[in-house]
C-alpha cells in the first residue's frame, strides 16, 4: 500500500503530499479561528456594553472589558421600564402565537400531502414555494389598508397571521418530507387494531415527527423573533408595538434611553437565540437537509 | 394541541354516504387538510398582491383613502421616477455583491468546518447564532460600533485614521461607507445560510471517494472539482437564488441602520416604496412600486432556473 506517498511533486504548489496535507490543516485552524472571532464579536461587544456604566460608554475611550469601577448590572433595569417591557411581552405572545399557528397548520397540511393520493397535489405544494417570492414590503405595503379595513391592525392577531403565512412554505414542506419518512404500516396496524384515522395521527405519527415539529417551531422562533418589517408596518401604534420596532422608535424619537440600555435589551432578546443555536443543533440541522427544490 | 381543528381528519361519520357522491372521500380528507394553509396563503399573499394591483390603478392618499381611478397612471410615474432607476440599480449592487461575498465566505467557511472534528458543537452555535440573533439587534450594536468618540465605538475607532478620516461621521452617514457597510453587516448575519446549506451535503460526501482519488493521485483542487464541487452545485445553486431574492426584498437591515441615507445613497426599492407609502402617504404609487418590484424578482427567478436549473445536481449514491 503505498497510498501515503502516491507522488511526490504533484500537489499544489509544488508541495509534496504530506507537505499539502499540513498545510491544509494549519489553513483550516486558521480559517476557524478568524471565523470565530469574526462571529462571536458582535455577540461579545453587545455583552460587555451592556454590563458597561453609561458614563464609560459614552466617554471617548475604547473599553475592551468592563473593569472593576465601570462593571455594572444596571442597565438591565430597562427591562423594567413599563414600555420596553410592554415590547418584550407582545413579542413573546406573538412569537409564541406563531409558533402554535404554525406548528397545527403544517402538520395537518403536511399529514395531508404525504397521506391521501388527491390530484394536483405536488403543484399544490410547489405553488407554495412561490411565497419565496414575495418581500414583506411587497405584502406589507397593501396588508396595512386591507387589515386596516378588517380591524386587524395593531393587533397581535393580525401580526400573528401574517408572520404564520410567511413561515407556512417551509413549515408545510418540512413535515410533509418528513411525515413520508415514517412508515404507514404503523399506522395501518393501529387501524387493524381497531384505531380510527384520527386516533392514529395522534398516537402514532405525532410522536414520530416530534423532530420536524421542533424543527418547524424553531424556524418559526427564529421568523417570528427576528421580524422588524412587519412589525413596523402593522403596529403602528405604542402599546400593540413588539420589540423591534418599539425599540427602534424609542431610539428614533431621541427618548431617554441610552445606549447601555439599548445593548442590554438587546442581549436579554439575544438569549433565547443563543440557548437554541447551542442545545438544538440537530433539529435546526434536520431544517435545512430537506431538499426543498 | 387543541383537538377541535384536527377535526378534518376525521374519518368515522356514518351519516354521510360517501357512496354516492361524486368526490372520492379520501380525496376530500386529503383537500381539507391543507385547506387552513390555503385559506392562510390565500390571506397574505395572493390577496394583498391582488390588492396591490388593485390599488396601484388608483391614486389613494393614506391619510384620507379614497380611490380614484388613475388607469395606468401610477405607473407611467414609477417608470419615469429617476429615484425608482436610481434605487433598482442600487437595490442590484446590495443584491449581487452581498450575494457574491456571502457565497465566497459561507463556501469557505463550510470547506473549513467541513472536516474540522474539535469543538463542532461550538462551531456549530457560532454558525447558528450569527443565523437566529435578531437582525435589528444586530443592526443596534453595529450602528453604535460605528459611532465615534463614544466607548462602544470600537470599529469607527479602529480604522480612524487607517481606512477612513479621523474625524469622519459615523460610517452610516458616509456617502461612500453606508453601503459597504450595509454589505458587511450583511454577509456576517446571512453568509451561515450558506454555510449550512453546503455543510449538510459535504458530510454526506463519503471519505472513500477521496481515498480513491488520493491513490489515483489527484490532488486537492482536482478533487475539489471532480468530486466535490458536482455534489455541492446543486445546492448552491438553490442557496444562491434563495440569497439573493431575500437581499433583493431586505429591509430591516437598511431601515434600520441608514433609513435609506444619507441623502438615497442606500435607497433601494423596498425602502422607496415603504418611504412612499408612510412618509409620502401616496399609497397607489407605493403599491404600483410594490408589483413592479415583484414582477422583476419573478421575471429574474424565473431567468435564473431556465439558465442554471439547480434541480440538477449529482447524487451521492452510497
Amino acid at each position: 500500500m503505498s497510498t501515503d506517498t502516491p507522488s511526490d511533486t504533484d500537489g499544489i504548489f509544488g508541495l509534496s503530499y504530506r507537505g499539502e496535507k499540513k498545510l491544509f490543516a494549519r489553513l483550516k485552524q486558521i480559517s476557524a479561528a478568524i471565523f470565530v472571532v469574526v462571529g462571536v464579536f458582535p455577540v461579545y461587544w453587545m455583552l460587555q456594553a451592556s454590563l458597561t456604566t453609561r458614563e464609560r460608554a459614552s466617554s471617548g475611550i475604547v473599553s475592551w472589558i468592563p473593569t472593576a469601577e465601570t462593571f455594572t448590572l444596571e442597565n438591565y433595569e430597562v427591562l423594567t421600564n413599563p414600555d420596553v417591557a410592554l415590547y418584550v411581552i407582545n413579542s413573546i405572545v406573538v412569537t409564541l402565537g406563531t409558533i402554535i399557528l404554525v406548528v397545527l397548520v403544517s402538520l395537518i397540511a403536511g399529514y395531508g400531502l404525504a397521506r391521501f393520493n388527491m390530484p394536483q397535489k405536488e403543484n399544490f405544494a410547489r405553488f407554495l414555494l412561490l411565497g419565496y417570492l414575495f418581500s414583506p414590503i411587497v405584502l406589507g405595503v397593501p396588508l396595512y389598508l386591507i387589515w386596516q379595513n378588517l380591524g386587524l391592525l395593531n393587533t397581535r392577531l393580525g401580526l400573528i397571521i401574517a408572520l404564520t403565512a410567511i413561515s407556512m412554505p417551509f413549515a408545510v414542506w418540512l413535515m410533509w418530507k418528513y411525515i413520508q419518512t415514517v412508515p404507514e404500516a404503523m399506522e395501518e396496524s393501529a387501524w387493524v387494531a381497531g384505531a380510527s384515522r384520527w386516533q392514529g395521527f395522534r398516537d402514532i405519527v405525532i410522536p414520530q415527527t416530534q423532530p420536524a415539529i421542533i424543527a418547524a417551531a424553531l424556524f418559526a422562533f427564529a421568523l417570528a423573533w427576528n421580524d422588524f418589517t412587519f412589525a413596523q408596518i402593522l403596529l403602528p401604534s405604542n402599546e400593540a408595538s413588539t420589540f423591534a420596532p418599539g425599540v427602534f422608535r424609542l431610539i428614533q424619537r431621541g427618548y431617554d434611553i441610552a445606549r447601555v440600555d439599548v445593548m442590554a435589551v438587546s442581549m436579554a432578546m439575544t438569549l433565547p437565540p443563543l440557548v437554541f443555536a447551542y442545545f438544538m443543533q440537530s433539529y435546526l440541522l434536520k431544517g435545512f437537509q430537506i431538499r426543498s427544490l | 394541541m387543541a383537538g377541535e381543528t384536527l377535526e378534518p381528519t376525521q374519518t368515522d361519520e356514518p351519516t354521510i354516504p360517501w357512496h354516492r357522491l361524486p368526490v372520492n372521500k379520501e380525496t376530500l380528507i386529503g383537500y381539507a387538510s391543507v385547506l387552513p394553509v390555503l385559506i392562510l396563503y390565500f390571506i397574505i399573499a395572493i390577496g394583498p398582491v391582488a390588492y396591490a394591483v388593485n390599488a396601484s390603478f388608483h391614486d389613494i392618499l393614506l391619510l384620507n383613502p379614497q380611490w380614484e381611478w388613475a388607469g395606468l397612471g401610477n405607473y407611467y410615474e414609477v417608470f419615469a421616477l429617476e429615484t425608482f432607476w436610481a434605487s433598482l440599480w442600487r437595490g442590484i449592487i446590495y443584491m449581487v455583491g452581498s450575494t457574491l461575498i456571502q457565497l465566497a465566505f459561507g463556501l469557505w467557511l463550510a470547506l473549513a468546518l467541513n472536516k474540522i472534528t474539535r469543538a463542532q458543537k461550538f462551531l456549530t452555535a457560532v454558525v447558528f447564532t450569527q443565523y437566529l440573533i435578531p437582525t435589528i439587534v444586530l443592526a443596534f450594536a453595529v450602528s453604535y460600533m460605528f459611532t465615534p468618540n463614544i466607548g462602544l465605538g470600537v470599529l469607527q475607532n479602529l480604522g480612524s485614521g487607517v481606512l477612513w478620516g479621523a474625524d469622519t461621521a459615523p460610517l452610516t452617514f458616509s456617502q461612500t461607507w453606508a453601503m459597504p457597510l450595509l454589505i458587511l453587516v450583511g454577509t456576517w448575519k446571512f453568509g451561515v445560510f450558506i454555510t449550512i446549506f453546503a455543510l449538510a451535503q459535504l458530510r454526506a460526501i463519503p471519505d472513500r471517494f477521496y481515498e480513491a482519488a488520493q491513490i489515483c493521485g489527484a490532488n486537492r483542487i482536482q478533487m475539489f472539482r471532480d468530486i466535490t464541487l458536482p455534489r455541492i452545485q446543486g445546492v448552491i445553486l438553490v442557496a444562491v437564488l434563495l440569497r439573493s431574492i431575500f437581499m433583493f426584498n431586505k429591509f430591516d437591515i437598511i431601515f434600520v441602520l441608514t433609513q435609506g441615507g444619507p441623502g438615497e445613497a442606500t435607497t433601494t426599492l423596498p425602502i422607496l416604496a415603504y418611504q412612499t407609502a408612510f412618509t409620502g402617504g401616496n399609497y397607489g404609487l407605493a403599491n404600483a412600486l410594490a408589483v413592479v418590484m415583484f414582477l422583476f424578482l419573478a421575471i429574474g427567478a424565473v431567468t435564473y432556473f431556465i439558465l442554471f436549473n439547480p434541480s440538477e445536481e449529482v447524487e451521492t449514491s452510497t
